[in-house]
């Protein structure tokens, strides 16, 4: 494996040529990354500030801008093929953020066969590639689930998608396709706590990035309308008392079992935060490399990394977001300073080598994947472990 | 809280490699992370891994309890876990290993922690401090809450002493002096005048060592 020479250095990239200067890419931007210049009205991306949340991209009506994941040609090459694979006229769209896996989006929405496609905020599909799925690609329903607006991890990716569909759904209903064809629902995951098993330790109150919990009548209690899942107070809690939704302890522990089983050498896991990478969709790794997406690199537990050493995984890389891009504040600072104190730990059997923090951002497309040569290089080099089954 | 620094892996494989079948007890109590659950699955999994490069397979069972120092507690938790148990590893402070072998007078305990000392948790600066020494005779209301004993490398009861430079003691540039606190918060509370009172000698054997209370 290494590292494709022909990906741009950017995810994200403004065409001067065929821009109309409308600024509605100014305007939509969450994160205020589009500058516009006064005299000319020029528009520029200032790639430090971009989350390649691609808000833009689904926004402009000139087509002017380029971006390298999930754009339309890439969502239409992934439909057509789903279409044959799934054998289902019904497509899910779903943000990572609200559906980890798809195990219960079905009942969710009453279907039981359907395409699923899983993106990183559902804000970044343009409304042609609605309207062309339902009028030239053979799919009848689309089904989208996105976080809750408040929750949004890209600000308004949710509420644009939410009016987006309503102005979609009018004009199929105006071309004779019906109503509502596209239904659009919002859901957030949150924490889970076990009064029972709380020791009134206090350490989620402290940890909680956004005052979610609080110790009440000698047990840790939460406000659900201040969580937002991140999960570090999970990872965080010595009494295992906490867990969050449809990223449960034992899911995790199960995905790491399987994948464990796998008898490539070297057999590599990555947990990484699922805003830290964006895979493509057609991102395809050798078969050595395991990955597992986590709501936050504050989730990434000590515990599975172990568990994944102990079923005979030969490194571990933690992929998370930069400090200052992290979604929830101190997600990322805590995974390293966890990793930090596992690796010193590990030292004393002779295994930190075989773990290893790093810090990548979706605007550097090729950040992740040079970070994981690295890392199994060096795995590589590491002779075969005594701890392997 | 009790503060406790968790042995070196190697240490605690020497003492365990006699034994297969060991139960890892966790304590809920005072330490600071609480050395619960979770850190008795972390421990597991860490001598687990450190055994199989041993070539020794260990099998572990944990569990917590929410005072380890507590002999009725303990033994009351114990009870339905000892079976075919062949040693037990604490977690706890040095009291929870020691309740551990009085009430399992037959079962080998072994202390996976060192226990350092009483400490207060700072938590903005992740940091624990050792603030008292449980001397048994409390000056707190003279010295505006800062405890000299604990706090002072010398434990003076006249500080500062000529080692106390810019706030800070000479023998450790990290640690604040306790003097030099007692004295700015005396001034800041208009209490400065405390420390004018001549005190008789402190009773150093207001605790007879070692200590025991009864009742």
């Amino acid at each position: 494996m290494k590292a494709s020479d022909n990906q741009p250095e950017f995810a994200v990239k403004l065409n001067d040529e065929s821009c109309s200067k409308c600024a509605l890419c100014y305007s939509a931007c969450p994160f205020e990354a589009i500058r516009k210049e006064a005299e000319t009205g020029k528009l520029f991306l200032e790639i430090e500030k971009c989350q390649a949340c691609a808000i833009c991209y689904s926004s402009c009506p000139a087509k002017a801008i380029d971006i390298v994941y999930y754009d339309m040609s890439s969502l239409a090459r992934y439909l057509e093929n789903a279409r044959d694979e799934y054998r289902s006229g019904s497509l899910v769209i779903a943000c990572k953020g609200s559906t980890p896996s798809f195990e219960d989006v079905g009942k969710l929405f009453g279907i039981s066969e359907f395409i699923p496609l899983s993106v990183p905020c559902v804000g970044r599909i343009p409304a042609e590639v609605l309207l062309e799925a339902i009028s030239t690609m053979g799919i009848k329903a689309i089904y989208i689930l996105a976080c809750d607006e408040d929750y949004c991890r890209f600000e308004r990716g949710s509420l644009i998608t939410r009016l987006r569909v309503v102005a979609v759904n009018a004009l199929l209903e105006q071309l004779g396709y019906g109503k509502e064809v596209i239904r659009f629902k919002q859901r957030s995951l949150k924490v889970k706590a076990d009064r029972n098993k709380c020791i009134s330790c206090g350490n989620c109150v402290f940890y909680c990035p956004y005052s979610a919990a609080k110790l009440e009548e000698g047990a840790a209690t939460f406000d659900l309308e201040l969580c937002r899942g991140c999960g570090l107070c999970v990872t965080l809690c010595p009494a295992l008392a906490l867990d969050l939704e449809d990223w449960e302890e034992e899911r995790i522990s199960t995905l790491i079992s399987k994948l464990s089983r796998e008898k490539t050498r070297p057999n590599i896991l990555v947990m990484r935060c699922q805003w830290a990478v964006f895979p493509e969709l057609d991102e395809e790794f050798d078969s050595s490399v395991h990955i597992i997406d986590m709501p936050c690199a504050g989730r990434v537990d000590p515990l599975h990394i172990l568990e994944a050493f102990r079923q005979g995984i030969d490194g571990v890389l933690i992929a998370a977001c930069h400090e200052e891009d992290c979604g929830s504040k101190r997600g990322s600072k805590e995974a390293q300073r966890l990793t930090t104190a596992l690796k010193k730990t590990l030292s004393q059997i002779g295994l930190e080598e075989r773990l290893h923090f790093c810090s990548v951002a979706p605007r550097y497309p090729e950040s992740f994947r040079e970070e994981l040569c690295r890392f199994k290089e060096r795995i590589e080099s590491i002779p075969s472990q005594e701890v392997r089954r | 809280m009790i503060v406790t620094a968790q042995k070196p892996l190697d240490e605690i494989l020497d003492f365990l490699s006699p034994y297969s079948s060991i139960l890892i007890t966790g304590c809920d109590g005072c330490t600071q992370p609480p050395r619960g659950l979770r850190e008795a699955r972390t421990l597991a999994q860490l001598l687990e891994l450190g055994g199989k490069l041993r070539r020794k397979d260990f099998n572990f069972k944990v569990m917590t309890m929410p005072k380890q120092c507590d002999s009725y507690l303990t033994a009351a938790a114990l009870q339905p876990q000892i079976e075919d148990m062949e040693a037990i590893l604490s977690l706890a402070c040095g009291l929870g290993a020691q309740t551990i072998a009085q009430v399992l007078p037959h079962v080998p305990v072994f202390p996976a922690q060192d226990t350092l000392f009483m400490g207060a948790e700072i938590r903005e600066d992740s940091t624990l401090e050792e603030r008292c020494a449980a001397c048994g005779d409390c000056l707190l209301a003279m010295t505006g809450g800062i405890c000299p004993i604990a706090r002072c490398a010398k434990s003076l009861l006249n500080g500062p002493c000529g080692g106390s430079q810019h706030g800070k003691c000479e023998i450790d540039p990290e640690k604040d002096c306790a003097w030099d606190l007692i004295i700015k918060r005396l001034e800041k509370l208009g209490r400065l005048a405390a420390l004018d009172e001549i005190h008789p000698p402190r009773n150093f054997g207001e605790v007879m060592r070692p200590g025991r209370v009864k009742g």
